[in-house]
């Protein structure tokens, strides 16, 4: 992982299309802008771990034959 | 082709059925092609379809339309992000959700946050989030096709 020291109000350019900027800094938290295409999806972390955790879960499908008798 | 899957066992596959995800799916960003099965076994008014991948025999999510288990599923989303698509009218999108099936069956839910989007004419498609809070990522649906299947029954009777 490349990691990188910014004050508040600088950025970094990802890509000649990405620029994430540090906006805030306040005690542990920090407000970051991003600017980038529409067509890049920016999610919070956590949310995107929760989806592939539902993946994973669907994935297991442990109850089907279950579920081909009952339905 | 022939592929293997841990499900089915070998399935004839033709190259122009594959579905593609250019960005892969959600958390398994190199699973980038599937095919969409048909389970024959579960009866037809259940309608789950799995999506296959091609690459990893043991990959498979099963799928369904949303708005069985949801009559009114109309979530927003930015045409952007639909770049993956390639080109699409309304008739060529075709909409999945994931079904997660736990041994307890009174468990089960779909993903109505993260949907799968197909455009059937290109065969492209992308797994997307949703903003909206209104969308859960564990819908509960056991009570649901529970019903629709006692409404389905009732109606062959009569």
């Amino acid at each position: 992982m490349l990691a990188l020291s910014r004050k508040k109000k600088e950025a970094l350019i990802i890509n000649n299309n990405i620029e994430v900027t540090i906006l805030e800094i306040k005690n542990d938290q920090v407000k970051v802008g991003i600017s980038a295409p529409k067509d890049v999806p920016i999610y919070r972390k956590e949310v995107y771990m929760q989806i592939q955790k539902s993946n994973e879960e669907a994935v297991s499908a442990k109850g089907m034959d279950a579920l081909r008798n009952l339905f | 082709m022939n592929l293997e899957t841990k499900l089915f066992g070998t399935v004839g596959v033709s190259e122009e059925k594959k579905i593609h995800f250019p960005g892969g799916i959600i958390g398994f960003p190199d699973l980038k092609d599937f095919i969409l099965i048909h389970d024959e076994e579960v009866e037809e008014n259940n309608k789950i379809s799995w999506m296959q991948s091609v690459q990893e025999p043991a990959f498979a999510l099963p799928v369904i339309n949303p708005l069985i288990v949801k009559p009114i599923y109309n979530p927003m989303v930015d045409d952007k992000l639909l770049k993956p698509l390639g080109e699409w009218t309304d008739d060529d999108l075709l909409v999945l959700v994931t079904i997660t099936v736990p041994s307890d069956l009174t468990k089960m839910t779909v993903n109505l946050k993260a949907p799968m989007l197909i455009n059937s004419k290109e065969r492209k498609a992308c797994q997307i989030i949703l903003e909206e809070e209104e969308y859960p990522v564990k819908y509960p649906i056991y009570d649901i096709l529970k019903a629709a299947k006692e409404i389905a029954e009732k109606e062959q009777g009569h």
